[in-house]
């Protein structure tokens, strides 16, 4: 929870927001079900809260004016009707310490302090779910074996997903000692998505390959649509086309729609095309997921890529939006460069990143003909994708931007 | 700096005070290996709980009960007739209890080679400490220390000074045995001194500014106790204040405000102030090693029972309430550990209290009544010892049992037992809560036949529906 908008005595109508709750990089804001007054917060910041977690406890109606009484004249605790439980997603019970702590014995504590794990992560395999001694291990032998510890080791201490990489510590200087300096926390997102990067650039054995496609058409072609979009108030981007051009592509080498499982043996490839979209927003980055893109027309695309973006960029999104990506693309193309590799976001296998289209002289086989080119790289984890499939893929990709046609076969 | 100062004792840890916390996290320390030093302003080590505390208000107690018990036999054909009372050698023979203890910590220090400093410690700076001995002030220089200074009995100033208005320090010495005797502030102290005094043959009056006695406890059990033992009370005055008191010849005059308040001022033979304990943070010099004390005197700490100075660590009393022995003991072992380096936290659920009052009474976790503060959804099974065997072969049967369980879970949450040894049968239930024990668990855990201890069994049975010691449930 990083948020709490309400306090207790405060009157709080129905549907006014009370908390703020973050997961992944989305936060969304609890509204109350009922108006009333808060008589107790049942929640601080920085609790973890879960489906059921009460909230607060809110007098509705006669209760509020009972709790309010004259300071002189202290009402009898019989006289204000029980307070009603209040809390959403889904309210009920509020539960007192001893019965909200893990099902763990005092030994099992003390062994989970001494290793610095969160029972709470950890789930009991004892009679009635008792976490037990071994449940402890086992978490922590998951945790070396690969599953992303929550928070990374500090720098230069090693261990991240099972690879130690014994480094040199981390320079310590101090930058004052050269000039002026600010301390600038990093933002929330940038803290949430930090270890995240880092997980996957050091874990995942990365390889870009680079291409371009001709999209002078294809530019040609969006120009002449894009005032039937505007009638409809959106923009006809560059950027759903490519998603479009990218489930073509994705669907003639699925082994770029796919992900590792667990054990590393095996791949899961998915029948779903969900792509997520990398949206810089003032916070951070974020990557909001278009579901089912393959079922979905250009205009359609790009409608819900302009609604995905403004949510991202005013912090509204939900965690489903974020989750269940199977391919992602980043594109800078309305920025700039020429090249870049971007970071596979795992447990995605590659990622297409592009950059801004430029005019180039191309030899057709008789001149130099002006043509617009598009960038491509394309990031993949090497484990599952080799170099041949990787630029099959990148070339498909191309020829389908080239003539977008090639999208309706 | 004085001529005359010995050399600075250096240490790895020091600490403050040799209470139950304080002597058991110098013990902890020393057995993992650190040189330690335990300063102690008395004679002997165990603090107030072994001098002047738990320990001779027990040796007491249990002579208060033998007495009673004997005089009960009466009913059962045996009579011994009217007891005849020694003071001294009473007295002696309490005194006896304590010197066992404390002798015994003494050799228990050697034998670990922690040095012990007698006299009143202060802090002059973050890691030195200046100690009053009876040669002269003795520095320590500590890289690490705790603090396990203690709390000391509340005062009421108004109340002259005189030697027949006690606390409960002086009223442990049993400097006579009053006809009449007044006891301010009606806690587990003050009721705890009232019954071996009543036993003893005074007769007992209690005054509380609150509206029950042993207030903080279930009124269910204390409703048990109060029952069995009006018959020691000419009365108890709640809601009242103690507004004056003055020493005249024929004993103390005491005028009281309010609530049930006699009309007239009172006379009693002896006072005894139990108001109350005030922790001693004020008096340790923590100011000067930068350690926060809060307005009341305590010292605030995180989980590993670390003040504000990240080395200096504080305990029992001092730290905060309950101010009880056992709960001293653990943060102090968690201190120790703490300091020594392991990864050592306070993280016990509940923390047991016992009344050792005839019956006693005990508890643990959430009562009812602070479930419904809570706004926690709890259900409750009372198993009364009029159906307990043993209890009615002990003719003992007016207490009962009772169990608090989560009403969802059905996990125990709390639980309550007033009836004789009831502070002997509460670890049961306790340990059934850190275990996150359930209503099935403790109903199928198979409790020896007669005891009282069978009652918890029993209690969580009939929260299954599956007692048959009872009458049978009415249908609804």
């Amino acid at each position: 929870m990083i948020e709490v908008l309400v306090k207790p005595g405060d009157e709080v109508a129905k549907e006014q927001s009370l908390i703020t709750l973050e997961s992944d990089k989305a936060t969304m804001e609890i509204p109350s079900p009922e108006a009333g007054v808060v008589k107790e917060l049942k929640v601080k910041l920085g609790d973890r809260v879960s489906e059921g977690s009460p909230i607060a406890i809110l007098l509705t109606g006669e209760a509020s004016q009972a709790e309010h009484p004259e300071p002189q004249a202290p009402m009898p605790e019989a006289a204000a009707p029980p307070p009603e439980p209040l809390g959403r997603p889904v309210p009920r019970e509020p539960r007192e310490a001893i019965v909200s702590k893990p099902h763990a014995s005092p030994s099992v504590r003390k062994f989970a302090r001494e290793l610095g794990v969160d029972l709470a992560r950890v789930s009991g395999s004892g009679p009635k779910g008792r976490i037990l001694h071994q449940d402890v291990e086992g978490f922590v032998k998951g945790m070396m074996a690969g599953t992303p510890p929550a928070s990374p080791p500090p720098l230069g201490k090693g261990g991240i997903g099972g690879v130690n990489f014994k480094l040199a510590p981390w320079p310590e200087v101090d930058f004052a000692k050269f000039g002026p300096i600010e301390v600038k926390p990093l933002s929330r997102i940038q803290k949430l998505s930090g270890p995240n990067l880092h997980r996957n650039w050091v874990s995942i054995p990365h390889v870009t390959q680079f291409d371009e496609a001709d999209i002078t058409e294809l530019e040609a072609f969006r120009k002449a649509n894009t005032a039937e979009t505007e009638r409809r108030g959106f923009k006809l981007t560059m950027l759903a086309f490519l998603v479009k051009a990218c489930v073509t592509a994705l669907r003639q080498y699925p082994q770029l729609n796919a992900s590792l499982d667990k054990s590393g043996e095996s791949l899961v490839i998915k029948k779903y095309f969900h792509i997520g979209v990398a949206v810089d927003t003032p916070e951070g980055l974020v990557v909001p997921v278009i579901r089912d893109a393959d079922r979905k027309g250009v205009f359609d695309l790009a409608k819900e890529l302009a609604d995905v973006s403004r949510l991202a960029r005013e912090r509204k999104l939900r965690p489903g939006d974020l989750q269940g990506g199977s391919f992602s693309i980043s594109s800078l193309g309305g920025i700039g460069g020429t090249a870049f590799t971007p970071i596979i976001n795992a447990p995605e296998v590659a990622i297409l990143g592009v950059s801004r289209a430029a005019m180039r002289p191309v030899w057709n086989g008789a001149d130099f003909a002006p043509r617009l080119m598009l960038p491509l790289a394309l990031s993949y984890d090497h484990r599952v994708i080799d170099g041949a499939s990787a630029a099959r893929f990148t070339s498909y990709l191309a020829s389908v931007l080239s003539d977008i046609r090639k999208s309706l076969l | 700096m004085a001529a005359s100062a010995s050399p600075d004792l250096e240490c790895e840890l020091v600490v403050l005070g040799a209470g139950p916390g304080g002597y058991s996290a110098a013990f902890r320390a020393a057995d993992l290996g650190m040189r330690t030093v335990l300063v102690e302003r008395y004679p002997t080590l165990g603090g107030v709980c072994l001098n002047v505390g738990c320990i001779p208000s027990k040796a007491l107690l249990h002579t208060a009960f033998i007495v009673d018990a004997a005089r009960a036999l009466a009913a059962h054909g045996i009579a011994f007739g009217e007891p005849k009372l020694d003071l001294a050698k009473l007295r002696a023979s309490k005194d006896k209890v304590v010197g066992k203890l404390t002798g015994g910590l003494a050799a228990m220090a050697r034998g670990r080679k922690v040095a012990v400093v007698q006299g009143s410690g202060r802090f002059v700076e973050r890691n030195r400490l200046e100690v009053e001995t009876a040669q002269g002030k003795q520095a320590v220089r500590f890289a690490a220390a705790i603090i396990a200074a203690g709390s000391q009995s509340a005062k009421l100033p108004f109340l002259p000074d005189d030697p027949r208005i006690v606390d409960s320090t002086r009223a442990l010495e049993l400097p006579a045995v009053p006809k009449r005797m007044l006891v301010i502030g009606g806690g587990i102290i003050g009721l705890e001194m009232g019954t071996v005094y009543s036993t003893l043959g005074a007769r007992l009056e209690v005054v509380e500014l609150l509206d029950g006695l042993m207030t903080g406890t279930d009124r269910d059990l204390v409703a048990v106790w109060q029952k069995f033992n009006a018959a020691r009370f000419d009365r108890v005055m709640l809601g009242t204040k103690t507004a004056k008191a003055e020493a005249v010849k024929e004993g103390i005059r005491v005028w009281f405000e309010g609530g049930q308040a006699p009309g007239e001022p009172q006379l009693y033979d002896m006072v005894l102030v139990s108001v109350g304990r005030t922790p001693n943070g004020k008096r340790i010099g923590a100011e000067q090693a930068g350690v926060a004390v809060t307005e009341r005197g305590f010292i605030e700490t995180d989980s590993q029972m670390r003040t504000n100075v990240p080395h200096i660590y504080a305990i029992g009393d001092i730290a905060r309430p309950p101010l009880l022995a056992h709960k001293a003991v653990h943060e102090g072992h968690v201190a120790a550990q703490a300091a020594a380096g392991l990864k050592s936290h306070f993280d016990a659920r509940v923390i047991p209290s016992v009344a050792y009052t005839d019956p006693e009474i005990a508890w643990v976790g959430l009562t009812e009544e602070q479930a419904a503060r809570d706004g926690a959804r709890v259900s409750v099974a009372k198993f009364p010892w009029s159906a307990s065997g043993r209890a009615i072969a002990n003719a003992r049967d007016e207490g009962f049992t009772k169990l608090v369980f989560d009403a969802e879970t059905h996990r125990i949450v709390g639980g309550g037992i007033v009836g004789a040894g009831a502070g002997d049968l509460i670890s049961e239930i306790a340990l059934a809560i850190e275990m996150g024990a359930d209503a099935v668990d403790i109903g199928r855990t198979i409790h020896p036949h007669p005891t009282t201890s069978e009652s918890i069994g029993m209690a969580a049975e009939l929260f299954e529906g599956v007692c048959t010691d009872l009458p049978p449930a009415r249908k609804k």
